[in-house]
């Protein structure tokens, strides 16, 4: 245990500050989403520069404050194609690894995420439901251009809701919302299945190409959606940053400082819910995003949640703007589904992060 | 206004099942360390956790410096009550001076970061825990970690400590820390503590005060001289044993023999 003991203490004269010395933690951990945020600006940068018809970098910085820089093709590929796209990666990569960092210290499960909880499964039922009833629902005037988009957020928020629900009746613990969650994403996943099975050809192929999670549906006004979502989740989740990070050290814990733990896992599940099924709702079921970006936050700046929730959003942006770019990389003259390169690049990435974190465990 | 902790009828239990029935203990002076003593299921825990407000009480009255401890509201209550679980505290990556930190972060939010980090500093050196201060809890063992529980504990200053056997994880010689830091602090700030202990010898050491439970009701409360005896330790653990004075002066329990097995300690009470 440690050397010192109180009466050393208190007859010792002061010796190196404690504070002093987490305080070059600190300044390492600002430093990596410092590094975060440059690698992100680099690949939001790259990813623009990415695509069949050439824009040097050097053109894109000038026409991002100079449209009248671009000839008018230029423009168009820039304003209206490359940039709500690469945007759209970094936005719905950062809602996504916001909502699993927070689903994953409310719940105290490392495997609590939008996709564990059965979030984008419903969202992919929502969206399937309109493709199938596309027509009455657009005879009844609903949602307009974003009926999927609507459907898709409703099916995922009223999932969220009914996970806690039924937690909360029958006495949940965290563990057993994850299980909950677990269990409906299998339901739900039945349903999209008949879904699929009863829907006509041209259905059943809208349907199978939003289940694989594409930025293609990237335009200002979503963009816009996502971006004031995202904007006033992280800061009123860093609100309670402290109480978050009480509650890392254990539930009995935090209720011992007089944290109103319920409370917090509720508000913190919804805001979580909010932001995961705003971001599949746009582009579609993309998994382990949520899952991924978290644990690689962890990793990096520890459970101290003024580091934590920020990095959990910027790693989360930096994969999926990184998956962005080798979505259109990997298959010369076509862009992949995100959604595919998430999962091909999730899968093993969360298997070495667990491998790395036993080590270090 | 009367100084100190009264707890008069104090009934408390989880859903149905009642635990504390008419819990009443004498005055209990401001600087006062108490200790909560009884077999398992005896209504220790559930005593301090009624008194930090995490079960309501179904009955009786509780007051401190004559507030009343069982209406607070849970600002009011984080700055009176301090309460430390049974429960180690845990979190893979977080380091200690961030535990203690966020305890004092969270209860005391009016503190600048400065003022927090100069109690934190002086809280991990009077622990004697400097060495584990930037250490993450999973390197540390469960009585490092126990250590770490009572600076969560102690940063944040509180009028009343509750301790849930406090040395449940620690050697003789840290034991001994704890309570020394206890009795420090009680004695300096007029604070009150009662810790739920099973160590009998330590109680009656090392407390002012010694309260005795035995199925959810107090069998004997006072000094450790009057409230212990060869009767209570039968009454209370189904033991015989023996109360002693050392050559020091001081009063030690000697265990014998445990005797037929009727209700005391009947794990199921």
């Amino acid at each position: 245990m440690g050397v010192r003991t109180l009466s050393d203490a208190l007859t010792l004269p002061a010796t190196a500050s404690l504070a002093s010395a987490y305080a070059s933690i600190r300044a390492r951990r600002v430093l990596v989403l410092l590094v975060l945020a440059a690698v992100l600006v680099a690949s939001l940068l790259y990813d623009i520069a990415n695509g069949p018809a050439g824009l040097p970098v050097k053109q894109i910085i000038a026409g991002l404050f100079d449209p009248a820089a671009l000839d008018d093709g230029q423009r168009v590929i820039l304003w209206d194609i490359r940039l709500p796209y690469a945007l759209m990666a970094v936005l719905v990569g950062a809602a996504l690894g916001l909502a699993g960092a927070e689903m994953q210290t409310a719940l105290g499960n490392p495997l609590a995420s939008p996709m564990t909880l059965g979030v984008t499964a419903a969202a992919t039922l929502g969206a399937a439901l309109v493709v199938v009833f596309d027509q009455k629902i657009a005879a009844a005037g609903i949602g307009g251009n974003y009926a999927v988009t609507l459907g898709a957020f409703i099916f995922a928020a009223a999932c969220s809701l009914l996970v806690q629900a039924l937690a909360r009746a029958f006495g949940g613990s965290s563990g057993a919302i994850v299980l909950f969650g677990i269990a409906l994403s299998f339901a739900i996943n039945a349903l999209v299945s008949v879904v699929e099975f009863v829907a006509e050809a041209g259905s059943l192929q809208q349907i199978v190409f939003w289940s694989m999670g594409s930025l293609a549906r990237a335009d200002w006004n979503k963009l816009a959606i996502i971006g004031v979502v995202v904007a006033i989740c992280l800061p009123w989740s860093l609100r309670s940053a402290w109480a978050m990070t009480a509650l890392c050290a254990g539930e009995e814990q935090a209720r011992a400082l007089g944290i109103p733990v319920e409370r917090l896992r509720l508000v913190t599940l919804l805001r979580a819910s909010l932001l995961a099924a705003v971001a599949v709702a746009f582009v579609g079921a993309i998994g382990f995003i949520g899952l991924v970006a978290p644990h690689l936050a962890r990793l990096a700046l520890g459970e101290d949640h003024r580091f934590y929730l920020p990095g959990a959003a910027l790693a989360g942006a930096v994969v999926l703007s990184l998956s962005s770019i080798a979505s259109k990389s990997v298959v010369p003259g076509l862009v992949l589904p995100v959604g595919i390169v998430t999962a091909l690049v999730g899968v093993p990435l969360f298997i070495g992060l667990i491998l790395v974190q036993r080590r270090s465990l | 206004m009367s100084w100190g902790l009264e707890v008069k009828g104090l009934g408390a239990g989880y859903r149905r099942r009642a635990v504390l029935g008419d819990v009443s203990l004498a005055t209990i002076n401001p600087g006062s360390v108490v200790a909560l003593v009884g077999a398992n299921a005896s209504g220790k825990s559930t005593l301090l956790r009624t008194l930090a407000g995490q079960l309501p009480a179904m009955a009786g009255k509780a007051e401190l410096d004559g507030i009343d401890l069982l209406g607070l509201d849970a600002s009011t209550r984080k700055r009176m009550i301090g309460y430390m679980p049974q429960s180690l505290p845990s979190g893979g990556s977080l380091y200690a001076w961030e535990a203690v930190m966020a305890a004092s972060r969270a209860t005391r939010p009016e503190l600048s970061q400065a003022e927090t980090e100069a109690q934190l500093e002086l809280v991990f050196k009077r622990l004697g825990l400097a060495a584990l201060a930037v250490r993450k809890l999973s390197e540390l063992s469960g009585g490092q970690r126990q250590m770490v529980g009572l600076a969560q504990l102690v940063v944040r200053q509180p009028r009343l400590m509750l301790l849930d056997e406090p040395t449940s994880a620690l050697d003789p010689r840290w034991q001994l820390e704890v309570f020394d830091v206890v009795r420090a602090l009680t004695h300096e700030t007029g604070a009150i503590a009662l810790l739920a202990i099973h160590d009998l010898n330590l109680a009656l050491r090392f407390c002012d005060h010694v309260v005795v439970l035995a199925g959810g009701r107090v069998i004997a409360d006072g000094s450790p001289h009057e409230a212990m005896n060869a009767q209570v330790l039968s009454d209370a653990y189904g033991i015989e044993g023996r109360v002693e004075q050392c050559s020091n002066g001081s009063t030690i329990v000697l265990v014998d023999r445990a005797l037929s097995r009727t209700n005391p300690g009947d794990l199921s009470t």
